[in-house]
């Protein structure tokens, strides 16, 4: 492409960094096979992971599948995430594998339209919470297998029976995490020039680039309906870079842009439609949100003192009831609560000229960044502090093959010390408050402009209670057990 | 609300013959996930008895005293053993404890164990007796309280 097509800036106004221009980088990009090559790694792991879980150590800390992925996986996620974009889901390894029984098992139907919405996978997101605290699933090695291995399972069940990227839209809970997530990313897939694409009459990143004659699709278009000119942002892009390796005119980059941009930005969005009318996606950010500080209180010590006190009032010694009502009073009754009464001092006293409940819809994408800030603070905590396990757990299996390659197991090889890793939390639990304060902000300027502060300071209340209650966590002990209701 | 989106691309039809062939794929699958969920069991030393304790009760973070008391099929302590120790919390990533359990009496064993944290833990006993028999024995830790 001839650097013309780049949008003119204002002068004042920074070029973006376009990834795709980046030596090197951008070649593998642009490579078609750069998703399978990526993605091969990642299977294989995934695969050694599977069978270290079933036929390994059953001690958590001595198996890859629990190592890899409730300390290091979770850890590099999130990260990336901040660091770049959503580049897990492009190197997903269930996306290679569905690809391969494609070649087999072509699709058939749609997605049923009663279920085109995140109602499923929000469900399955806060499910996938819940079993992971009902079955500590960090503590086996067994489960942990079994859970990738379900993974497998729906992708090919999912994907072997309905066309596109349906399990990647409406279904998978770890890519509804990296959309939200990646609203934060500072690179988004765009397109560079809106003027190329207006003249563009193929419109190939979203059909797909066609045989002249038999009009059969040789690059794929953008499976999950994003229509390049009027995509905004990163919901629901997997990265998987079809409409980059699709586009005629080489005018789709990946190029920087200020993180939570488009968490302000209510512009009608193409496969998303407008952010203030998606019911489902607000859940899904409460979620998100809530849910990073209920899976964070799963790990220290007062949630025990609360299950042993919930399991008297109820009379019950089974801890499924139990986590049902902190997961109903965490993820329903918490968000109802703060936002209904942010929302209607807002209405009341900022005056916003809307309605309660679309109100609440349109502030609750503000409380994303903070959300993200607890992601990052506990997942970064056991990434940082258990960095070096990976190493004796390999040579540990490695060693139990009878191939002693790195020597013996050098089990005392752990991570930063917690000292040091608690200012990194701290620091990110302040740049989520940082964001958003920065989105309630904006958005509250948007809704009205004489006199935002109004309306600033119910959303900065929730927002400031969020976080104390974020501060509050990471400075409780840790206890990491099963629960013993009855005491 | 159910959004409004497009989708590109024709479907294809089934083919019937691999449909067989991934109906096999499924079955073998399914086969081997049962072999391997009714293959689990535990194995246990047939003629040596460990007996455990910790002291002080209920266990909490710090400094505790574990004791071990091993005797052979016949009931007799087994003195002379070397017994390493790795305690280990439920959770990976987490660092793991080494020590050694010294022998207070014949076939009585006892070792400090520096419990880091809270929660579940795990220690890993490696026996070595005289004979030169190696022995491994786990012992499950539960709810290790806070000070």
């Amino acid at each position: 492409m001839n650097q013309s097509s780049i949008p003119v800036l204002d002068d004042g106004e920074r070029q973006p960094i376009d990834l795709l221009r980046v030596p090197g980088l951008g070649r593998l990009f642009r490579w078609q096979y750069a998703r399978p090559v990526l993605q091969a790694p990642l299977l294989i792991l995934s695969g050694v992971m599977i069978l270290h879980g079933l036929f390994g150590p059953s001690l958590a800390p001595k198996n890859l599948a629990t190592s890899v992925t409730w300390v290091h996986f979770r850890g590099i996620l999130v990260l990336v995430l901040l660091g770049a974009g959503n580049f897990f889901c492009l190197a997903c390894p269930f996306m290679l594998v569905r690809q391969a029984a494609r070649r087999i098992f072509r699709p058939r139907w749609s997605w049923p339209r009663a279920l085109r919405n995140k109602w499923l996978s929000v469900a399955l997101f806060a499910g996938i919470l819940y079993i992971y605290e009902l079955f500590d699933l960090w503590a086996s090695p067994w489960w942990t297998a079994w859970l990738i291995l379900s993974y497998f399972f729906a992708v090919l069940v999912v994907d072997g029976f309905f066309k596109h990227a349906s399990f990647c839209k409406f279904v998978c809970p770890i890519g509804q995490f990296n959309f939200v997530a990646s609203t934060l990313s500072p690179f988004e897939i765009k397109v560079r020039s809106q003027d190329v694409c207006t003249s563009c009459h193929t419109k190939d990143c979203i059909r797909g680039r066609r045989e002249p004659v038999s009009d059969l699709v040789t690059i794929r278009g953008c499976e999950l309906a994003l229509f390049q000119p009027r995509k905004v942002g990163n919901m629901d892009c997997t990265f998987c870079l079809d409409c980059v390796h699709a586009c005629p005119h080489d005018n789709v980059g990946i190029l920087s842009r200020p993180p939570g941009s488009e968490l302000l930005s209510d512009s009608l969005r193409s496969g998303i439609g407008y952010l203030s009318r998606r019911k489902d996606l607000t859940a899904l950010a409460l979620v998100f949100t809530f849910g990073a500080l209920l899976n964070a209180f799963g790990m220290v010590s007062p949630v025990y003192a609360v299950e042993i006190w919930l399991g008297r009032i109820l009379r019950v010694k089974h801890e499924a009831p139990v986590l049902g009502v902190i997961f109903a009073v965490f993820l329903v009754a918490e968000p109802v609560l703060l936002l209904g009464l942010a929302g209607w001092l807002t209405c009341t006293w900022g005056r916003v000229q809307r309605g309660l409940l679309p109100l609440i819809v349109r502030y609750s994408y503000g409380l994303v960044p903070l959300g993200f800030g607890m992601w990052l603070a506990h997942y970064s905590f056991h990434f940082l502090t258990g960095l070096y396990t990976i190493v004796p757990v390999t040579q540990s299996a490695l060693l139990s093959l009878g191939w002693p390659v790195l020597g013996q197991p050098r089990w005392m090889l752990t991570g930063l010390p917690s000292s040091v890793v608690l200012i990194v939390e701290i620091g990110f639990l302040v740049l989520g408050l940082a964001g958003s304060l920065a989105v309630t902000y904006g958005l509250a300027e948007e809704d009205s402009a004489e006199r935002p502060m109004r309306t600033f300071i119910p959303w900065a209340g929730v927002c400031a209670l969020l976080w104390m209650a974020s501060m509050w966590l990471m400075f409780q002990p840790m206890e990491m057990r099963a629960v013993l209701i009855s005491g | 609300m159910t959004c409004d989106f497009r989708w590109s691309g024709p479907g294809k039809g089934p083919f019937p013959k691999e449909r067989k062939t991934l109906l096999r794929c499924a079955c073998t699958a399914i086969g081997l996930a049962l072999i391997v969920a009714c293959n689990r069991a535990e194995t246990t030393h047939p003629v040596l008895r460990i007996e455990h304790e910790i002291v002080p009760q209920p266990v909490r973070v710090g400094s505790q005293t574990v004791i071990l008391r091993v005797t052979d099929g016949a009931g007799r302590p087994v003195p002379g053993a070397h017994i390493g120790f790795e305690a280990d919390m439920s959770h990976p990533g987490m660092s793991p404890v080494f020590g050694v359990a010294k022998e207070v009496e014949p076939g009585r064993y006892q070792a400090q164990v520096e419990f880091g944290m809270a929660g579940d833990w795990v220690i890993l006993l490696h026996i070595a007796l005289p004979g030169g028999q190696a022995i491994e024995k786990q012992i499950d830790v539960k709810g290790v309280r806070p000070k």
